[in-house]
C-alpha cells in the first residue's frame, strides 16, 4: 500500500512538475523547417542538460572501437542508458537535478563577462531532467530546465503519445548585456520618461557652465549596467493525422525590456550637441505558426501560415536635456526651450506570411522531380505619428513664418498615421533530372519581390512649409526660394513655396530655385526584384565520388537605387570523393562576376529639394548641395565585383581512435569600377584545424584551431567647395583655395598647379566628378582606410575517467585584432604638424583577447548521486579606439557627452559546488 | 571472441528461420522464403528484430532509449515501422546468412560502405517532405552528406534529433569550423551560451536559399528575433531594407555589433556627399583620448560613432526622421 501511495505521489510529483513547467512556460519549439527557438539551455548547460554522465565502454556494437560517420569522423560512445523505474500504473521514468552552490567571481559585473549568462553567488539550481513513458498507450512526458531564478533560465516540457501527437512548451530568458560601465544621468530607465537625477533640463546659463556641471554630475555617478531581457515561452502542437499528413500549430509570446545604448542630437546637423541616451526597451512579440504537411511516396506538399505581431509599449520616449544647446533655423526661440527631447520609438508592426512548398516526383520522367515553392507575406506598420515637436515654440519664426502651435500637432503633418506598407512575394520553380543513373541535372528560377506602398511627404499644411523641423524642434531643414541674387526674380519672398500649399506641382511650377539642393521632402520606397535562374549538374564518378558544376545567373532590379539593374554570373565548381582511403574531400571553386547597368551616382533628386525648382545659375551661388555625391563613388552592394571563393575540406582517420580535420576557405573579391567607396581587394582567409582522439571509454581528447585573416580597403574623399563664379586654384602641395598664394606659401615653395573657375553650365560636370582640378572633389583630399582582421581560435577538451572520478576541461583561447591604417594628404586636408602627430597613420588596433576554461571534477557518491566541483576561468582584454578616454574625459567638447565607457578587461574565477542525484 | 560472434550468428538464424517461418504460417506469402534457402538473386526478407538482437543487443541497449525505437516499437503506424531494425537497415535475411558481406544490409558508418544515396534512401522512405523538402539538390545533399553524418539514430547524444553530438551547435561545428572561431568573436551571436542554435537560422536539411535559410530571405531570417526592426518604417535605410549583412556579419565579429567593418568607416563605404560630414577624413586625433591631449573630439569617431546622431539607423518613424535622428 505504501509502496502504491509513493509511486503515486512520484507520479503526481512528475505530473505537477511537468505541468508547472508548462504554466511557466510559452512557445513552440521549431523544427529545423521553420521558426527559431530550436535549443534551450544557458552557457553552463549548452547542450541543454547533463553530458558528464558516463560512458558505455561498449559502445553500439559491443566492442570498443567507435565508429565513423559516413565521412569519417569518430561517433562518441554512447552515454551509459538509464534504467528507468517503473510505477504500478505501468508508467517508468527517470530523471536527474543537479545543484548547489556558485561562489568566487559568479556576481563579476563585466558586460563581456555577462554579455548572454547570468551568474550569481549563492544557490543555483543548474539543470533537471525527467522523462516518464507508459509503454502500453506510447505516452510520454519529458521535461527539462536549468539556471532556475536567473536571467538565463530556461524550461521545456514535451508531452503525447509516439508517432501520433505531443505538445510542446517552454520557456527561455536570454539577457543581453550591452555596457557595465554607463554612467546614466537619468531615473526611468526601460520607462517612456527618462527624468534628470541632479541636472537642469536644458543646462543653466550656457553651454560653457553646463559642461562642467556635467562633469560633475558624472564624477558623483557610478557606473550601471545597460542590458535587456528576452523572455519568450511559447506552446507548439504537432499531430500524425494520417501516415501523410501532419499538422503543427504554435504560438509564441516574447517580452523584452531593458535599456540599450542610445544617443540624441540637438540643432539641424547635429551642431547643438549631442549627448548618449538610453534607450527604453519594452516590447512584446507574438508569433502564430500553422502548418500542413503531405508527404507520399510522390509527392509532398508543405502548407504554412504565420502571424508575427510586435507591440512596443514605449512608443514614445521622452528625455531630459541636459544639454545647453545651440540651435538653427528657428529664431526666436531661446535654447533653453528645449529642456527635453522625444524619440518615436520602433512602431508597432504586423508581419503575415502564407507559404506553400510542392515537390513532385516524376519516376518516368528522366527520374525527375518538381518543385515549387510560392509565398506572401505583408509586413505592415499604421502607427500614429507623433508632431515634430512637443512644444507650442510661440515667439519662434522659421524663414519668416510663426512657429506657434505649428509644430507640435499631428496637423504639421501630410498623414497622422504612417500606413506603411511592404508586400513580399516569392515563387521559385525548379526540376531535377536523372538522365542516366550518374548524371542529375537540374534546373531553378526563383524570383523574389519586395513592393513598398508607403508614401510621406515632408511639407506642414498648415504653413505650407516644404522640409522638416528637426531634433524637437533645435533644426530644421527647409528648402525656400534661393536667396542668391540672379536666381529668382527681385523680390521673391521666403515663403513663396508655402503658398502652393504642400502641393509638389504647384510648387514647382512656380519656377523657383531653391535654397539647396538636399533638404529631404519625402521618403523613399526602396523596393526591389531579385531574379535567380540556374543551371547544375552532378555527376557521379564513381560509387564514392562526383563533380558539380552549377551556373547561377542572379538579377536584381531596385527601384531609386543607383543602378536600376545588376546582374551576377556565378559558375561553381564542386568534388566530392568519399573513397580515398582513410579520407574524405570535399572542394568548390566559384567564380563570380557582378555588373549592372548605368551606374547613377546620384538617384535621389525626386526625393530631396532640388526637385522643387530649376538648377541655379546665379554667380554666387554655393551649388554643393545640388551634387549628392560625386560620380565615381560606388557603394559596395551594386558595385562591379569579381570575386573567387575556393572553399576545401578534409576529414582524415588518422587512426582508429583518431581523426583530424582540415577546412579552408580563400575569398578574394575585387571592385574594379570602384574608385571610390569599399574598393581594391577584400579578402577573407580561414584555415581550420580540427582533431578527435577517443581511444576508450574513460579518455577523449579534442582539439581545434582556426585562423582567419581578412581585409578590405575604402577610399574617401573630404569634399571641399563648389560655388558659381569661383575660381578655385589647387596648388602643387594638394591644398585648394579660392585666393592668390600667400608669401608663406611662396616661401615654402608650393605654386598654382592649376585653376578652376565653376560655371553655371558645367557646375555639375566639374563639381560633380572626382578629379585633379574639381572644386568639390579634388583627388587631393582623397583619403583612404585599410581594414586588416586576425583573429585565432584555439581550443581543447579533455574527458577522463579515473573510475573514482571524472574530469572534463575545455578551454578556449581566442585573440582577434583589427588594424586600420589609412593613408591621407594633410596639406590638402588642412591639417596642422600637430594633428598630423595625434592622426599617425591609423587608428589604434581594435583587440580582443579571451580565454575560458571550465572544469569539472565529478566524484561519485552512490550509484544515484554524485558531487561535481565545478571551474570556471575567464580572462577578457579588449581594446576598442571609440571607447579611448571617455571615463576620464565624458564632455571632451562642449555639449558633447559620452556615458559609456565601452568594454573592459575581466578576470574571473567562478567555483562551484553541486550535488547530482538521479532518479 | 570470434566463438560469441559464431554463437551469435546461430542463435540470429535460427530467430529469423523461427521468423520466417511464422511469416510463412501467418504473415505475408512473399515475404515467407526462409533466408538459408533462399536463392542468391531473390530479394532479401525481413528476419525481425528478434533476429537482429541475438547479435546486436548491446546496440538495442542504446537504440531502446531512442525515439525511432519507441515509434517503431510502441506505436508504428505502416509495416516499414514494424520492422524496427529493418524498416532502416532494409530487410536481414542475406545479412543472416552471410553477415560479413556489405551488400547484404545497410549501414550507416563509414566502416560498412553503403553508398551514400542508399543510406538516405532509407532515411527519406519515412522523413522526405516536410522540412526535408527541399534535401534533394541542397549544398549539403551536393555535397554528397549522409544523414549520418550529422544523425546518430542509435543512441541519444543530444537532448533532441538524435545528434552526433550533444548539440546542433556541435555537430554543425564538425564541419564548419570558421563559424565555430567567429561564435568565438568579441560580439557573436548567443550560440556558445547554449541560447540560439545554428538552426535557428538555417535549415541543414536544404531550402529555397543557397546558404539554406530558414526563410525567403536574409532579413525574413533576422526579422523574427529582430521584429522591431521589421518595419516598414516612413524613413527607410536602403542596404538596411534590402539585405542586414550589408553592415552586419552574422556569425561574428570584431567590432561592436557584428559589425563588418568599425563605424565610422562603415558607413563611410556609401556615404560621401557634397555637403556636411560623412565623407570627411575621420581619425585618431578624434578620440575623447587625443582631446585629453590637443586633439579634437568627434561625435563620428566616439562610442557609438555615427548613431551618436544617427540612431534610429535601421529605419524611423518620426516625421522629421529622415536622417534617422529620432
Amino acid at each position: 500500500m505504501k509502496a502504491r501511495i509513493r509511486s503515486r505521489l512520484k507520479i503526481l510529483t512528475l505530473c505537477v512538475g511537468a505541468a508547472v513547467v508548462q504554466l511557466a512556460a510559452a512557445a513552440a519549439q521549431a523544427d529545423t523547417g521553420v521558426g527559431v527557438d530550436t535549443v534551450l539551455g544557458n552557457a553552463l548547460n549548452p547542450g541543454t542538460g547533463n553530458t558528464m554522465r558516463d560512458r558505455d565502454p561498449a559502445g553500439l556494437s559491443g566492442q570498443p572501437q567507435t565508429r565513423r560517420t559516413p565521412t569519417g569522423q569518430l561517433y562518441e560512445l554512447p552515454y551509459l542508458p538509464v534504467t528507468p523505474k517503473a510505477t504500478e500504473s505501468g508508467w517508468t521514468y527517470s530523471g536527474s537535478v543537479e545543484a548547489g552552490v556558485l561562489g568566487g567571481d559568479a556576481n563579476e559585473k563585466n558586460a563581456t563577462f555577462r554579455m548572454y549568462k547570468d551568474l550569481d553567488n549563492g544557490l543555483y539550481l543548474n539543470n533537471f531532467e525527467v522523462e516518464a513513458e507508459k509503454a502500453d498507450e506510447a505516452r510520454f512526458v519529458e521535461a527539462v530546465g536549468g539556471g532556475v531564478g536567473r536571467n538565463d533560465q530556461y524550461f521545456g516540457v514535451e508531452f503525447g503519445r509516439y508517432n501520433d501527437w505531443k505538445v510542446e512548451a517552454f520557456y527561455n530568458e536570454t539577457p543581453h548585456v550591452f555596457t557595465s560601465t554607463y554612467r546614466s544621468l537619468w531615473s526611468g530607465l526601460g520607462t517612456d520618461n527618462l527624468t534628470l537625477n541632479a541636472l537642469t533640463p536644458g543646462g543653466t546659463t550656457s553651454a560653457a557652465v553646463t559642461g562642467p556641471n556635467i562633469v560633475n554630475a558624472l564624477a558623483a555617478t557610478e557606473n550601471s549596467e545597460l542590458s535587456l531581457v528576452r523572455k519568450k515561452g511559447g506552446v507548439r502542437y504537432d499531430t500524425n493525422l494520417s501516415d501523410a499528413w501532419k499538422f503543427f500549430g504554435s504560438y509564441s509570446n516574447e517580452k523584452r525590456e531593458g535599456a540599450r545604448p542610445f544617443a540624441a542630437v540637438f540643432g539641424g546637423g547635429g551642431g547643438g550637441g549631442n549627448v548618449e541616451i538610453p534607450e527604453s526597451i519594452d516590447y512584446n512579440t507574438h508569433d502564430l505558426l500553422a502548418g500542413l504537411r503531405y508527404s507520399d511516396s510522390l509527392t509532398s506538399l508543405n502548407l504554412q501560415v504565420a502571424a508575427s505581431l510586435f507591440r512596443n509599449n514605449i512608443d514614445t520616449m521622452t528625455f531630459d536635456n541636459p544639454l545647453f544647446i545651440t540651435t538653427n533655423t528657428i529664431a526666436g526661440v531661446p535654447a533653453t526651450t528645449f529642456t527635453q527631447g522625444r524619440y518615436d520609438l520602433y512602431p508597432d508592426n504586423d508581419y503575415y506570411n502564407a507559404k506553400g512548398e510542392y515537390a513532385r516526383a516524376l519516376p518516368d520522367f528522366y527520374s525527375g522531380r518538381f518543385t515549387a515553392v510560392a509565398s506572401l507575406s505583408r509586413l505592415r506598420q499604421n502607427d500614429n505619428l507623433i508632431p515634430p515637436s512637443m512644444y507650442p515654440l510661440t515667439g519662434g519664426t522659421i524663414n519668416g513664418v510663426s512657429t506657434a502651435d505649428n509644430w507640435n500637432t499631428t496637423a504639421a503633418l501630410s498623414k497622422s498615421s504612417a500606413d506603411a506598407e511592404i508586400n513580399i512575394r516569392l515563387l521559385d520553380l525548379g526540376l531535377a533530372l536523372n538522365p542516366t543513373d550518374a548524371l542529375n541535372v537540374k534546373g531553378k528560377v526563383r524570383y523574389y519581390e519586395t513592393k513598398n506602398s508607403t508614401e510621406y511627404w515632408a511639407c506642414n499644411p498648415l504653413t505650407g512649409q516644404w522640409g522638416r523641423l528637426l531634433n524637437d524642434g533645435s533644426g530644421g531643414n527647409f528648402p525656400i526660394p534661393n536667396a542668391t541674387a540672379g536666381n529668382n526674380p527681385v523680390g521673391t519672398l521666403n515663403t513663396a513655396y508655402n503658398a502652393a500649399g504642400c502641393n509638389l506641382a504647384a510648387t514647382q511650377a512656380l519656377g523657383l530655385v531653391p535654397s539647396a539642393g538636399n533638404g529631404g521632402i519625402r521618403n523613399i520606397p526602396f523596393d526591389y526584384k531579385q531574379f535567380n535562374y540556374t543551371l547544375g549538374a552532378d555527376y557521379r564518378v564513381s560509387t564514392a565520388s562526383s563533380l558539380n558544376a552549377t551556373f547561377e545567373r542572379e538579377e536584381y532590379e531596385r527601384e531609386y537605387r543607383e543602378r536600376d539593374k545588376t546582374w551576377e554570373d556565378k559558375l561553381k565548381l564542386g568534388y566530392t570523393n568519399r573513397g580515398i582511403e582513410d579520407g574524405t574531400v570535399r572542394a568548390s571553386y566559384e567564380r563570380t562576376n557582378r555588373r549592372g547597368s548605368e551606374y547613377h551616382p546620384d538617384p535621389y533628386d525626386p526625393f530631396f529639394s532640388t526637385s522643387l525648382g530649376p538648377l541655379p545659375t546665379a554667380t554666387g551661388t554655393n551649388v554643393a548641395s545640388w551634387i549628392h555625391i560625386m560620380d565615381s563613388f560606388r557603394k559596395f552592394d551594386l558595385a562591379d565585383r569579381d570575386q573567387n571563393i575556393l572553399n576545401a575540406r578534409f576529414n582524415y582517420m588518422v587512426a582508429t581512435d583518431l581523426d583530424v580535420g582540415v577546412a579552408l576557405q580563400y575569398k578574394d573579391a575585387r571592385y574594379p569600377d570602384s574608385a571610390y567607396g569599399r574598393n581594391d581587394r577584400q579578402k577573407q582567409n580561414s584555415l581550420s584545424l580540427d582533431l578527435n582522439y577517443q581511444p576508450s571509454a574513460e579518455v577523449a581528447v579534442y582539439g581545434f584551431y582556426s585562423y582567419q585573416a581578412s581585409r578590405m580597403h575604402q577610399t574617401g574623399l573630404q569634399a571641399n567647395a563648389c560655388v558659381i563664379g569661383t575660381t578655385y586654384n589647387f596648388l602643387s602641395n594638394g591644398a585648394v583655395q579660392t585666393t592668390a598664394l600667400t608669401a608663406a606659401q611662396i616661401a615654402a615653395g608650393i605654386t598654382i598647379v592649376s585653376t578652376t573657375t565653376v560655371t553655371a553650365a558645367d557646375f555639375l560636370a566639374v563639381c560633380g566628378a572626382a578629379s585633379d582640378t574639381s572644386p568639390l572633389y579634388p583627388t587631393s583630399r582623397t583619403w583612404d582606410v585599410t581594414s586588416e582582421d586576425r583573429n585565432d581560435t584555439l581550443g581543447m577538451g579533455l574527458r577522463y575517467d579515473f573510475g573514482k572520478a571524472k574530469l572534463d576541461l575545455n578551454y578556449t583561447y581566442s585573440t582577434s585584432r583589427t588594424q586600420i591604417s589609412y593613408g591621407y594628404n594633410a596639406a590638402a586636408l588642412g591639417l596642422t604638424a600637430a594633428q598630423e602627430a595625434l592622426i599617425g597613420s591609423g587608428m589604434p588596433d581594435l583587440e580582443f583577447k579571451q580565454q575560458i576554461l571550465d572544469a569539472s571534477l565529478l566524484v561519485p557518491i552512490s550509484k544515484a548521486a554524485a558531487t561535481r566541483l565545478f571551474y570556471r576561468y575567464e580572462k577578457g582584454t579588449i581594446r576598442d579606439w571609440h571607447y579611448d578616454g571617455v571615463a576620464q574625459n565624458p564632455v571632451p567638447a562642449t555639449n558633447a557627452v559620452y556615458l559609456d565607457a565601452g568594454p573592459q578587461d575581466y578576470k574571473a574565477s567562478v567555483v562551484g559546488l553541486f550535488l547530482q542525484v538521479a532518479f | 571472441m570470434r566463438i560469441q560472434n559464431s554463437l551469435c550468428i546461430i542463435r540470429a538464424r535460427l530467430a529469423a528461420v523461427a521468423a520466417v517461418t511464422a511469416l510463412a504460417l501467418f504473415g505475408s506469402p512473399a515475404m515467407a522464403a526462409a533466408p538459408e534457402s533462399a536463392p542468391e538473386s531473390a530479394p532479401a526478407t525481413y528476419v525481425g528484430e528478434k533476429a537482429c538482437l541475438q547479435c546486436h543487443e548491446p546496440a538495442n541497449k542504446h537504440f531502446g532509449h531512442t525515439l525511432h525505437a519507441k515509434v517503431f516499437r510502441l506505436n508504428p503506424k505502416n509495416d516499414t515501422e514494424r520492422q524496427v531494425c529493418e524498416a532502416c537497415h532494409g530487410p536481414g535475411s542475406k545479412h543472416v546468412s552471410k553477415v560479413d558481406d556489405k551488400n547484404f544490409i545497410i549501414s550507416f558508418t563509414r566502416e560498412w560502405g553503403t553508398p551514400i544515396e542508399k543510406q538516405n534512401t532509407q532515411c527519406l522512405q519515412c522523413h522526405k517532405g516536410g522540412q526535408r523538402l527541399h534535401w534533394p539538390g541542397s549544398t549539403h545533399a551536393s555535397n554528397k552528406l549522409g544523414c549520418s553524418d550529422c544523425h546518430n539514430p542509435m543512441a541519444n547524444a543530444s537532448a533532441k534529433g538524435l545528434l552526433k553530438k550533444a548539440s546542433i551547435s556541435e555537430t554543425c561545428y564538425t564541419c564548419h569550423q570558421q563559424q565555430r572561431a567567429e561564435f568565438k568573436k568579441r560580439s557573436h551571436m548567443p550560440v556558445p551560451e547554449g541560447k540560439m542554435s545554428c538552426e535557428d537560422c538555417h535549415n541543414p536539411h536544404g531550402s529555397t536559399t543557397k546558404p539554406l535559410l530558414k526563410a525567403d530571405s536574409v532579413n525574413e531570417v533576422c526579422y523574427p528575433c529582430h521584429a522591431e526592426k521589421r518595419g516598414p518604417f516612413l524613413w527607410e535605410h536602403a542596404p538596411v531594407r534590402e539585405n542586414c549583412i550589408n553592415c552586419h556579419s552574422p556569425h561574428g565579429s570584431n567590432h561592436d555589433k557584428l559589425l563588418v567593418s568599425s563605424r565610422p568607416q562603415l558607413c563611410q563605404q556609401c556615404h560621401s556627399p557634397s555637403v556636411g560630414h560623412p565623407g570627411q577624413f575621420f581619425r585618431n586625433d578624434q578620440t575623447a583620448a587625443s582631446a585629453l591631449i590637443g586633439g579634437a573630439q568627434s561625435a563620428r569617431v566616439i562610442g557609438r560613432s555615427c548613431q551618436n546622431c544617427h540612431t534610429q539607423i535601421h529605419g524611423s518613424n518620426h516625421p522629421s526622421g529622415a536622417r534617422f535622428q529620432r
